[in-house]
């Protein structure tokens, strides 16, 4: 693991410490463990030097110090913190996935939340409880069963008895979760064998393009397939594929060459995303793969928040009457746990992870990571088998907590919150429901 | 006195001190502190009507916080031309029971203690807060972890908390209490029950819970023995067959269908419905639930008060608040979208030294004592100087209720409830 920066900048005024001390020297009559007894508990000042040179990554912010001795210590974030992540990773978010990915283990914390009123896109989401539900829960891993596979591909709507049954292109995986591509210039060898081995080891699927045949975990390869590289896979026959459906000529061709693989056609997030999802889904693709920036803004004239995109598209699809007959994967901003099951009421199936594969292989943030094809995000040299590790732990990590919303919910699958708008509450609109009558301030 | 005596007091005395001083803001405002819900300032405003007993007067933002939304973004309505009354004329009282059976109990300001057990915070500071409440006239709860017997000197002001994990919950104990209070959930972790890390349950906690000692203990969800309003009602009926002077309280959290809950619970027979927003306060919990699981009290006092008025039951029942009221403001915010008054817990946890810095959950837990079960940091809270300092940040929160009350003309502070109309958003 790379050293990562210390949360707080620990600072004592080094002459008003040497006089407090000889001070508390006086009054405590030389009586050294009574002199020398730090005001911290997590060992800041346990150092050979005390509170002359602090051990500054054992400090939690707890303030007792600042609380003990006001005119000597100081405490507050450190610079180094303060400057990770970008406009979207908040210095927060970036030590969240290092811990989930070190750890493997849900962040429970005590006080209660910290941060921002409601806000934008997810922030502005809140998912539903149930004061008196099943399934049961004694203990976070110790509850009735919830189920968090999905199915990836094409259903028949219908059974028809009279003619013979076509075999449902459909697979299972067992978290609504997918390591999508790496942004360009990010995925070198170790890295790519670091998300592929993960791949093998959760069971989900990874991303890629062709170039990635022969790396370790092929089973798991969802493989990204360009017109021009039909004829390398046909032999191959994947039981999955993903092509740019912005090319939709393509589809008609896969669907002939490929005829046992479930097809998924990757497209942007936009304004027509909802019509050109229920064109294709007319026309026999599997899934649609829809994808936001890393930020998780869509590609329209006025970029929405990929909830609302999200949204619009399954309903569409819904409308139509085509949303049962597609899976939707939808990635570009799903950073945090929260935003699985957020993302999967506002209508996908499953969702992809990108950017956040790279933060929990600690890579390095040289500037914004929004944009697809120059992502400020340099990966670092990695051991693939600590690579694979960590996005391990992660995967685990968002599993639980997705076990904890759905839960809270009382659902035993994860299948059934899809495109369930009703177990949410909106910021925007509870805000205009409960504030209905008070003034706005002049 | 041995080392260990010194040492304890040596830092009881500079922590003490330091919550003096620190307020006065002489070493400017610590960096550090503070977060978006509980700023610095904030903070610092907390310790000085802690020691005050009085309204900051010294610049500190002592109203709100800067969380950009909720309680943040609600201020008061210009009262100008109003005619104002004597603020110590102001009536700050409240029932807790308007149903026309069962005690007829008051207390003299809308707030009481909310729940935090025998194992997340340490037994100092439950008898500090159990003589505050007993000094104050109101009233503190148990939480979920059982009943110290070095808290029922002051019974007469303790609610027994029976949750799902009926830890420590005994015959006696209910008989014992004024107020009964069922916890079906909480604002912090809706859905999930509660949550004690096994470092905190050391041997006196074990006991309490009957449990093993050092083991993680979470509380199941929900209540195995309820999953109708019919289930509840047969709960309502038990605590009043053991105790029948007692009231009962209902602490719910805040789902989207929080209104058909609340008259559930009146229909069980519950004389105080307590709603726990999203954004309250916990001694553990995962931090995916503090965010995202369940509205924030704001949003849900308005939705419960309605949903009662338009069924025709809402003099019937009382609605308590809680979940994120740090301030004399949020309470009087909360009344006026709506509630009866405010359950308080995290704030009385700053009033004697709590930065909000979350780490109650781990190891020996707070550093100053509060929230821990170690038995040397326990000893910083003085359980009498805790009283005092309890007592003086209400008794600051009175005097800034009354001065907002008297500024729009209303006698007392029942008058204030549901009045939306003095409120006004910002941007």
């Amino acid at each position: 693991m790379y050293p990562i920066p210390n949360r707080f900048d620990v600072r004592a005024r080094k002459i008003r410490l040497a006089a407090m001390l000889m001070h508390e020297a006086f009054e405590y009559r030389f009586e050294k463990e009574v002199v020398l007894s730090r005001p911290c508990i997590y060992g800041v000042f346990s150092g050979h030097f005390g509170g002359f040179k602090p051990l500054k990554h054992k400090c939690v912010g707890c303030m007792r110090c600042v609380q003990e001795y006001p005119h000597i210590m100081t405490v507050k974030p450190s610079e180094a913190y303060k400057k990770l992540g970008d406009s979207f990773w908040t210095p927060e978010m970036v030590y969240t996935i290092w811990n989930e990915a070190s750890t493997g283990k849900i962040p429970v914390k005590g006080m209660g939340y910290k941060g921002a009123f409601g806000g934008e896109g997810f922030d502005g989401i809140w998912t539903d409880m149930s004061e008196i539900v099943r399934p049961t829960r004694d203990g976070v891993y110790g509850r009735e069963s919830i189920s968090t596979s999905v199915d990836v591909g094409r259903k028949p709507t219908s059974i028809d008895l009279d003619n013979v049954i076509e075999t449902p292109r459909t697979m299972e995986i067992p978290l609504p979760i997918i390591f999508d591509e790496l942004p360009n210039g990010t995925d070198n060898d170790d890295v790519q064998t670091a998300v592929a081995l993960a791949a093998g080891k959760v069971g989900t699927l990874d991303v890629a393009r062709e170039t990635r045949l022969g790396r370790p975990g092929p089973e798991n390869l969802l493989p990204l397939i360009d017109e021009e590289g039909i004829e390398d896979y046909e032999e191959k026959q994947p039981s999955i594929l993903e092509f740019d459906a912005e090319k939709p000529s393509v589809l008609r061709k896969l669907l002939t060459r490929f005829d046992r693989s479930i097809i998924i056609g990757r497209l942007l997030f936009r304004e027509d995303s909802g019509r050109v999802a229920s064109e294709l889904a007319r026309q026999g693709v599997h899934g649609l793969h829809l994808y936001a920036d890393y930020h998780g803004r869509d590609y329209s004239r006025d970029p929405r928040h990929i909830s609302t995109a999200l949204r619009d598209v399954h309903q569409q699809l819904v409308r139509d009457g085509l949303r049962d007959q597609v899976t939707i994967i939808a990635s570009g901003g799903i950073t945090l746990a929260e935003h699985v099951p957020k993302a999967i009421i506002c209508g996908a199936d499953l969702v992809g992870i990108d950017t956040t594969i790279l933060v929990a292989l600690q890579a390095e943030f040289l500037g914004e990571t929004r944009n697809r094809a120059n992502c400020g995000l340099r990966p670092r040299r990695i051991n693939p088998e600590w690579g694979a590790q960590r996005l391990v732990n992660l995967m685990g990590v968002w599993h639980d907590q997705l076990i904890e919303i759905l839960g809270a919910m009382g659902m035993r699958d994860v299948r059934r919150l899809r495109g369930d708008i009703g177990r949410s509450m909106l910021d925007s609109e509870l805000r205009e429901q409960s504030f209905k009558g008070i003034a706005w301030a002049t | 006195m041995g080392n260990l005596e010194l040492i304890i007091e040596k830092h009881t005395e500079r922590i003490q001190h330091g919550l003096e001083v620190l307020s006065t803001l002489k070493h400017g405002l610590p960096e550090g502190l503070g977060n978006k819900r509980w700023t610095g300032e904030l903070i610092l405003a907390t310790y000085e009507q802690a020691l005050t007993g009085d309204v900051p007067v010294n610049g500190l933002e002592y109203k709100t916080g800067n969380s950009g939304g909720g309680f943040d973004v609600l201020g008061w309505k210009s009262h100008t031309g109003v005619a104002k009354v004597d603020q110590d004329q102001v009536d700050l009282s409240i029932p807790l029971n308007k149903k026309r059976e069962g005690a007829k109990i008051e207390i003299p300001l809308p707030i009481y203690g909310g729940g935090m057990s025998f194992g997340s915070i340490s037994l100092n500071f439950m008898i500090a807060r159990a003589r505050a409440a007993r000094k104050l006239g109101t009233y503190t709860s148990t939480g979920e972890g059982g009943y110290p017997e070095q808290i029922e000197p002051y019974r007469n002001h303790v609610i027994t908390q029976v949750a799902t994990g009926m830890f420590g919950v005994r015959e006696e104990t209910i008989q014992y209490a004024p107020i009964v209070e069922f916890k079906y959930a909480q604002g912090a972790k809706p859905g999930l029950g509660g949550h004690l890390l096994a470092d905190k349950v050391t041997s006196e906690v074990a006991k309490m819970r009957e449990s093993s000692m050092f083991t993680s203990l979470y509380s199941p969800f929900p209540f195995h023995s309820v999953y109708s309003v019919e289930d509840h009602k047969k709960h309502v009926d038990w605590i009043k067959t053991v105790n029948p002077r007692a009231l009962v309280s209902v602490k719910v959290s805040t789902p989207t269908d929080v209104d058909m809950v609340a008259i559930g619970s009146y229909y069980a027979g519950a004389n105080i419905i307590h709603i726990d927003g999203g954004y309250g306060g916990t001694g553990a919990a995962p931090e995916i639930a503090k965010k995202n699981i369940a509205m924030p009290v704001e949003y849900a006092i308005p939705k419960v008060h309605d949903y009662l008025v338009s069924e025709g039951v809402r003099d019937e029942i009382i609605l308590m608040a809680s979940g994120g009221i740090r301030t004399a403001d949020d309470v009087a915010k909360a009344i006026a979208l709506g509630a009866d008054g405010c359950v308080v817990a995290t704030a009385e946890a700053v009033a004697v030294g709590c930065t909000h810095c979350g780490n109650c959950e781990r190891g020996r837990g707070c550093q100053v004592g509060i929230t821990t079960t170690d038995p040397e940091l326990s000893q910083f809270i003085d359980p009498e100087w805790g009283e005092k300092r309890i007592v003086n940040l209400f008794n600051a929160w009175s005097k800034r209720l009354r001065i907002i009350l008297a500024s729009f003309g209303l006698e007392s502070i029942r008058d204030l409830r549901g009045r939306k109309d003095l409120l006004v958003r910002f941007k």
